[in-house]
């Protein structure tokens, strides 16, 4: 039984760690707050939805099409809208960031009207048992593997490739990345579409689990800043750590006090993580 | 009579020495230079006085009693203002709220209301020279002058000792020298001063003793002669050109 | 300078009487039209106490609204108290919170204070959800208020006036007392505002409470017009974010700033509201995105430096592009 529990909060913590991945990117280097963050996840599973609704592509193949839409989208909304206002205080990025996740929810609900729908493939329920506890459905596990590998890709892209340094390089000294001939700008439209194209990924996995609807970003963005602010900034391991603590915690605790609590649990952890250690369980003491 | 003294001060960063066990003390009226090369920890013991840090061994005392581990806006209140190096205006705010803030926070700024703060604000801008640039706003300054600016909201808070971190730095040389003369006028009115500074012009001019740190320890104590004459201090501050330079 | 300050009460007075008269010679829709007006002008005051002029952006701000509204519910369905009581009780309840909460969350700075203060919000969300005397989920109601229809229209109206008046006024006072100097030193550096003598963390906690006393009224003049209050719209990060919205669109860190951002925020989308049945919030978004693009000071920089058009939108940009 416990066993159970600790495995499916495992599971459910790579998927967070995926969801929170992108916007630690995205926060670290460029100090954007993206609030819209769980409505690009959104625009990720739908991506899928329709894909898989229309032309009947699995999910496993249209992450790669969720992943480039997104980057796409996410390259452009940086490079055409964020930019021109990067300079003024971090505040004014978190409102133009606002601005636009009502823009995405509403052109969404406008669009693809408040249902609920859901991605049915043959395989969902398909599931295996280790030992005679516990059982695990093969899809979250296939999930989970995902998760690692683009924390891989994404921690190889950032370390290993001459993109990865210009982003680094912006991220500690816009200026004196400019004057080592960084194109700034480029750059910044490139971490935003990563981390995007990152939240389209997380988007497909989280349609193939859930049920979606437009309306589903504004909880996903709030489950995102948690697992951020758990595993602190500035580390590839910082999400991963913080969304199993998440993923733990939450299985943990609606187990025992029941599922109403759920958020009443995250958000608590939440505000005691930033009061007592601010810099994330990884930082170092204040 | 003895206004501040440090026993067996200490300050440590994860490990690292900045301030190694270091005894100091200030007399009333004086004014005693801190110098030493960049990185000596100078900057560090300021903070330690002004509360910023709390040290990791010994204690501070003003006037006899202990202010280490208080806070900094307790500091400033009991009469310690202090300038930072790298100067920290109130952008927002035009040069006389500036100064005004200082006057209503600092020693005494309890009995005063907000109109008498702006009036005793603009006093000490007349005093520092700043009276014609009252009501621009702080971001519009020139570097003198922000420095100034700086010397200001630290008078206004109605002081006995001030703390100068390098107020002279990138000022030229007819600015080294009105400042020279407002640090002498401002002891003429009554107040210590602890002075950090590179220029030696300017400490040469205005410090009754000086005290040398390197690499957090202090090294010498003394007149500003004996001081600038000592084998020590020139081999690891001055460096031998010195002597050609200013002799 | 005095001819000048006569001008300007001239015409806060003339407005002022324009807004007392408005009621008598409009419809109950109007009415209600102009008290969620006067609601959000409330909140986006109190909101820029503590976000504008102190320079936490507080995120969370809907958690005193909520508050206020459940003291106020609470009070009078529960211990059978009249609204006057409870509306005190409310606006002293939420600041008495802002203090607790704020002692240690006002220690956090930029990002990570707002997003603590919108994870109290949340909590305190799900814990209202969950607690038996706010009976969860279900909505606790509240007594009606004993008057005609165009009675109660005009009560809450004038109820959200006069707090609109006193959050002003008070704020105001604030302003030119030694506290308003501390807030403003603390929003332009901190460690200097400390270091001229002043105690940063009373006055910060102090610009908290103030914010959380103003919203809580609101809160608990909206929980009794509506008679009926549930934890998602008491809670809703929307109403945070509108707050937000309104003082930054309005000029934040000026008195007069979120007023008139609420007033044209509420305008915009009403207006487009009756154009765009479906898609206003889609255009409300938009709005946002490009009131913050071209205008990140406010309306009230464009009307006190006079400067209109399209070469003083391209300056901001200029300004703030990389």
């Amino acid at each position: 039984m416990l066993l159970q529990i600790l495995v499916n909060g495992i599971l459910m913590g790579g998927l967070y760690a995926l969801m929170a991945i992108g916007m630690s990117l995205i926060w670290g280097v460029m100090n954007i707050i993206n609030i819209a963050h769980g409505s690009f996840i959104m625009l990720g599973a739908f991506t899928t939805y329709w894909l898989f609704a229309i032309l009947g592509m699995d999910p496993f193949v249209s992450l790669a099409f969720s992943i480039a839409l997104l980057f796409a989208l996410g390259y452009g909304v940086q490079r055409y809208l964020i930019n021109y206002v990067i300079r003024a205080s971090a505040f004014i990025t978190l409102i133009l960031a606002f601005g636009i996740e009502i823009f995405i929810n509403n052109a969404a609900l406008v669009s693809w009207t408040a249902d609920i729908r859901k991605v049915q493939v043959a395989y969902g329920a398909a599931n295996f048992s280790l030992g005679n506890y516990v059982t695990i459905p093969t899809i979250r596990v296939v999930a989970f593997l995902l998760v690692i590998v683009i924390s891989i890709a994404f921690f190889y892209i950032l370390n290993r490739t001459n993109l990865g340094r210009s982003i680094r390089a912006t991220s500690q000294d816009l200026d004196a990345a400019r004057l080592v001939g960084v194109d700034v700008a480029k750059t910044y439209a490139i971490t935003f579409g990563l981390g995007v194209g990152a939240a389209g990924a997380a988007g497909t996995l989280w349609s193939i689990l859930f049920p979606i609807s437009p309306i589903m970003g504004g909880e996903l963005t709030l489950k995102s800043f948690v697992v951020v602010i758990i595993g602190g900034l500035g580390s590839m391991l910082g999400p991963i750590i913080g969304g199993l603590a998440l993923g733990i915690t939450e299985a943990f605790g609606t187990n025992w006090f029941g599922s109403t609590y759920g958020n009443l649990i995250s958000f608590t952890i939440l505000v005691l993580v930033l009061i007592i250690r601010p810099k994330g369980i990884l930082g170092g003491a204040d | 009579m003895v206004i501040l003294e440090g026993k067996n001060v200490t300050k440590r960063f994860a490990g690292l020495l900045a301030v190694s066990d270091i005894d100091f003390y200030l007399q009333d009226g004086e004014i005693l230079g801190l110098i030493g090369p960049n990185g000596a920890g100078k900057t560090t013991l300021v903070n330690v006085i002004a509360g910023v840090y709390r040290p990791s061994e010994g204690e501070v005392f003003f006037k006899g009693k202990q202010i280490s581990g208080k806070k900094p806006y307790q500091i400033g209140r009991m009469g310690i203002s202090r300038t930072f190096q790298v100067v920290k205006p109130f952008p927002g705010m035009t040069v006389k709220e500036n100064a005004a803030v200082g006057a209503m926070y600092g020693a005494g700024g309890k009995n005063k209301s907000a109109k008498e703060a702006i009036q005793r604000a603009e006093e000490i801008l007349e005093f520092v020279g700043l009276a014609d640039k009252m009501n621009k706003g702080a971001d519009q300054l020139s570097v003198a002058s922000r420095k100034r600016l700086e010397m200001a909201k630290a008078l206004a808070m109605n002081p006995k000792l001030v703390l100068f971190d390098e107020v002279m730095a990138g000022l030229n040389f007819g600015e080294i020298d009105q400042a020279v003369e407002l640090i002498k006028k401002i002891r003429e009115s009554g107040m210590s001063i602890l002075i950090i500074e590179h220029v030696m012009r300017a400490i040469k001019n205005v410090c009754d003793r000086v005290f040398v740190l390197h690499h957090g320890e202090k090294i010498a104590d003394g007149t500003v002669e004996d001081v600038l004459n000592d084998e020590t201090v020139i081999k690891a501050y001055l460096g031998r050109r010195y002597k050609e330079l200013t002799h | 300078m005095e001819k000048k300050k006569l001008q300007y009460a001239l015409i806060g007075g003339f407005i002022l009487l324009i807004v007392v008269l408005f009621p008598l010679v409009s419809n109950n829709f109007i009415i209600r039209f102009g008290t969620d007006i006067l609601m959000f002008a409330i909140m986006a005051s109190a909101w820029n106490i503590i976000g504008g002029y102190t320079g936490y952006a507080s995120f969370g701000n809907v958690v005193f609204f909520g508050i206020g509204g459940y003291i106020t519910a609470i009070l009078m369905e529960k211990a059978g108290m009249h609204f006057a009581v409870a509306y005190l009780a409310a606006g002293f309840g939420a600041a008495l919170f802002a203090v607790l909460i704020g002692l240690p969350v006002l220690r956090l700075h930029g990002h990570y204070f707002a997003i603590a203060t919108l994870g109290v919000a949340e909590a305190m969300k799900a814990l209202v959800q969950n607690l038996e005397i706010t009976e969860g989920n279900s909505g606790i109601y509240l007594p009606m208020l004993d008057l005609s229809i165009k009675g109660q229209y005009y009560f809450f109206f004038y109820m959200m006036l006069g707090t609109l008046i006193l959050t002003l006024l008070l704020t105001y006072l604030v302003l030119n007392a030694k506290l308003g100097y501390s807030l403003i030193a603390i929003r332009e550096d901190e460690d200097a505002a400390n270091s001229v003598g002043i105690n940063t963390t009373l006055s910060k906690t102090i610009a908290f409470a103030l914010s959380g006393f103003f919203t809580g009224l609101a809160g608990s003049i909206y929980a009794y017009q509506q008679a009926f209050l549930k934890p998602g719209p008491a809670f809703s990060v929307q109403t945070t974010v509108k707050m937000i919205v309104m003082a930054v669109f309005g000029g934040m860190g000026k008195l007069f700033g979120p007023l008139i951002g609420a007033f044209s925020i509420e305008i915009i989308s009403e207006t487009l509201s009756n154009y765009f049945l479906v898609a206003h919030t889609l255009f409300f978004g938009t709005v946002v995105i490009l009131a913050i693009v071209f205008t990140p000071k406010g309306l009230i920089d464009m009307i006190t430096q006079r400067k209109f058009g399209i070469s003083y939108f391209l300056e901001n940009i200029r300004e703030h592009r990389i």
